[in-house]
């Protein structure tokens, strides 16, 4: 510590950050779950009520708690077979992949507030661009985002638009495969298939389990998109879990309620995040 | 990596580890050269802060009215601050958690009973003498007092109320043929009048809509129930009223209007329209609505923004068995926080607003912002007339205003709460997921579950 002095020093401003607007808040969170507060008047001990309406008597509280995890299933395995497969084509030897790469990363650094708000009229039932090109084919569109039906897939769906982030690392892992492996494969006669089968994809393994495990992680925390496009309606058909917990935190402030809303999700994601790396050893694969 | 390499091993390396410095320091000067609180013009004055969410145009118009305040004052100067409107409550809650409130402020959001009930708010009859406070309560209009009053004290004055009533082009009405100067009195007539006014496009789309109760920014039932004879509140008796047979009647209505033009058709057609709610996009400008319910800042608006267009307004008419001049209404009102340090100050610009002592010279005001007045004491001053021959149209606003059958929000702690859900009960009546009993019976679940929830320990 004392040898290190300069470098605490040097990381003493997120440290001071960390602690202000991390640690405590984490920590006064577990109290303020077992409260009635509101921030007007000062908490006041309610024991387990908080968890025990969450769990007996809130039934938007279950609903989104299903459409989170509905999202989870769809849109984290829909990512990684969309992420990989992209990254397979772009790590082709082809002329001006360097411009295909960069087309297909550009919107996942687009803001999400900034695609969200461009999706709304993309999605628009009437004037939007995807009813517009389905209508040259003689189909009628639904009202995507206005339709109880389609709205939670409208949101699944533009999940993907985002892909070229893990698409990126799913490339990076795809340049660290060494040639040997594809060298010693050709000579004993095996195919395209057989060499994505057998080489490919399980020397990729531990980045397909990194995106899982930050993948699961986001569609817990899934928000922005809902709150911008959608508002978590039509009638609750998008009401995501955090979506739901920032709405009783701060549009009812009911502060404690909230924060055993928010200890129930960092305990799912945190059952999730340890049942995955308890079985990555069957199915992750790190070369050695 | 050995010692040699992680050392850095020119000058140059040296030199661009200083770079970031002057980089910092600049943006250190920077965040210390942008303006502060703006600076008293009169530092020998007691300031009151003033907080408002007014921007734009609007606030030129605050900002007027603050000027006329401290010219006409001695001892006050009160200094406003506009700040954003989203999350504008939080903002307030914290300056008063943390000691240091403005001494007013001006909000238009559903917070009166939730801040009263935790003692945010001060009760502000104590600044008025027993007289003063009984005039105040006799000729202040039912709707504005309603909408700043919870548990018999006063907290809020209203400085403008929002109310609507029908809009109707003449053009349209001309073209099918309707009378243009005799208008609808009955909801069952108003309905028949817009079933000639709508506008197919061969393929069978709407191209207008003759007339649909619109969401008006999500509160159509808070609209439309107490036109059927309903509401959610029991004023005389203080009491919830959710699930009654004129709450379902007018939620039946409002099903039924968008199902008996299709529902998917009436989606798309309002999908494909610019919904802003302040400017020159609102729908009945580009003539997608002929008739259309809306509140009374909109005659400014087309003053404005469509001076040419011909149009009217009316009342909205009840139906047999319904409430004459009814409907919701919302306002602007201004507050002052437990822990304001200058309440008197605050309170002498209230009443220099709101226009409790000298109404004639607060009239001005209200017409600067095109807004409805709290007494007919304003309404009737010289300069309010003049406004009122100028845009004759706010005029039918002005004869509704004093109705005792305008309904704000309940005054209860669950006020959002209350508000979102019988937007969704209105969504699933209308799109058919619920029947509008089912759906009234949802609210009221959802209304008792939630008295529950919030009951302290």
């Amino acid at each position: 510590m004392h040898k290190n002095w300069k470098g605490y020093a040097f990381i003493s401003p997120w440290l001071f950050g960390f602690v202000v607007f991390t640690a405590v808040p984490f920590v006064a969170s577990v109290m303020l779950s077992f409260t009635q507060y509101d921030i007007l008047s000062s908490p006041a001990w309610v024991g387990l009520d908080n968890y025990q309406k969450l769990f007996r008597e809130d039934p938007l509280f279950w609903k989104s708690l299903g459409l989170t995890i509905q999202y989870a299933l769809l849109a984290v395995p829909l990512g990684i077979v969309a992420g990989v497969s992209l990254a397979l084509l772009l790590n082709l030897n082809l002329r001006g992949m360097s411009v295909y790469r960069t087309l297909f990363f550009l919107p996942s650094i687009v803001p999400v507030v900034a695609t969200s708000v461009v999706f709304v009229w993309v999605l628009n039932p009437q004037i939007g661009l995807v009813n517009g090109i389905l209508a040259r084919f003689g189909i009628t569109g639904p009202a995507w985002l206005q339709d109880t039906r389609w709205a939670f897939w409208s949101l699944v769906f533009m999940s993907l638009w985002a892909v070229g982030g893990s698409m990126i690392i799913y490339l990076a892992g795809l340049k660290d495969i060494p040639g040997t492996l594809y060298e010693a494969a050709l000579i004993d006669g095996a195919n395209v298939w057989q060499r994505t089968r057998h080489i490919t994809l399980p020397m990729i393994t531990p980045v397909i389990f990194f995106n899982l495990v930050m993948g699961i992680i986001g569609s817990f925390q899934y928000f922005t998109q809902a709150y911008v496009m959608t508002q978590g309606g039509p009638d609750d058909s998008t009401q995501f879990y955090a979506l739901y917990l920032f709405t009783r935190a701060w549009r009812y402030l009911d502060m404690g309620y909230a924060s055993a809303m928010a200890w129930t999700l960092f305990v799912i994601v945190m059952a999730l995040t340890a049942l995955i790396f308890r079985t990555h050893r069957r199915w992750v694969h790190y070369g050695n | 990596m050995n010692e040699s390499e992680a050392r850095p091993k020119s000058g140059a390396n040296r030199v661009l580890l200083w770079v970031p410095l002057p980089l910092v320091a600049a943006a250190l000067l920077l965040v210390l050269a942008l303006p502060g609180a703006p600076p008293q013009r009169y530092p020998d004055r007691i300031p009151v802060r003033f907080w408002h969410m007014w921007t734009a145009e609007w606030k030129a118009v605050v900002d007027r009215i603050v000027d006329r305040f401290n010219e006409s004052q001695e001892v006050y100067e009160v200094i406003p601050l506009s700040i954003p409107a989203t999350g504008s409550d939080a903002k307030f809650l914290l300056a008063v958690a943390g000691g240091d409130p403005p001494d007013a402020m001006s909000l238009w959001e559903q917070v009166i009973p939730k801040w009263a009930e935790r003692g945010v708010l001060q009760p502000l009859e104590p600044l008025m003498n027993p007289e003063q406070w009984e005039q105040f309560q006799r000729t202040t209009y039912p709707a504005a007092l309603r909408i700043g009053m919870y548990k018999g004290r006063l907290y809020g004055v209203t400085t403008g109320i929002d109310i609507a009533a029908c809009f109707v082009r003449l053009d349209d009405l001309r073209e099918a043929g309707l009378d243009p100067r005799n208008f609808p009195e009955t909801m069952e007539e108003l309905v028949a009048w817009g079933g000639k006014l709508n506008k197919f496009a061969p393929d069978g789309s709407l191209m207008r809509i003759g007339f649909l109760p619109t969401s008006l920014g999500g509160f159509a039932l808070e609209q439309y129930a107490p036109v059927f004879g309903g509401g959610f509140y029991d004023w005389s008796r203080g009491e919830m009223t959710i699930n009654t047979p004129e709450n379902l009647r007018a939620l039946s209505f409002l099903a039924e209007q968008r199902r008996s033009l299709g529902f998917d058709k009436v989606l798309r057609f309002e999908s494909g329209l610019a919904l802003g709610t302040s400017n020159v996009q609102w729908p009945f400008i580009s003539d997608a609505y002929s008739i259309t319910v809306d509140c009374q800042w909109r005659v400014e608006q087309l003053a404005k923004f469509a001076p040419g267009l011909e149009y009217a307004t009316f009342p909205v008419p009840p139906p047999a068995g319904g409430r004459k001049h009814a409907g919701w209404a919302n306002g602007n009102f201004i507050v002052i926080p437990t822990g304001a340090k200058q309440a008197k100050g605050a309170w002498e610009f209230i009443k220099f607003w709101a226009g409790i002592e000298a109404p004639e010279r607060a009239a001005e005001f209200y017409t600067w912002g095109g807004w409805l007045p709290m007494n007919a004491a304003i309404a009737n001053a010289p300069a309010f007339r003049e406004y009122l021959r100028a845009n004759p149209c706010f005029r039918t606003f002005l004869d509704v205003l004093p109705s005792e059958n305008l309904q704000p929000t309940p005054p209860v702690t669950y006020q959002t709460f209350l508000t979102d859900r019988i937007r969704q009960a209105v969504e699933a009546a209308q799109r058919g997921i619920l029947s509008p009993k089912a759906s009234l019976d949802r609210l009221e679940e959802a209304i008792q579950r939630e008295i529950a929830m919030k009951k302290r320990p």
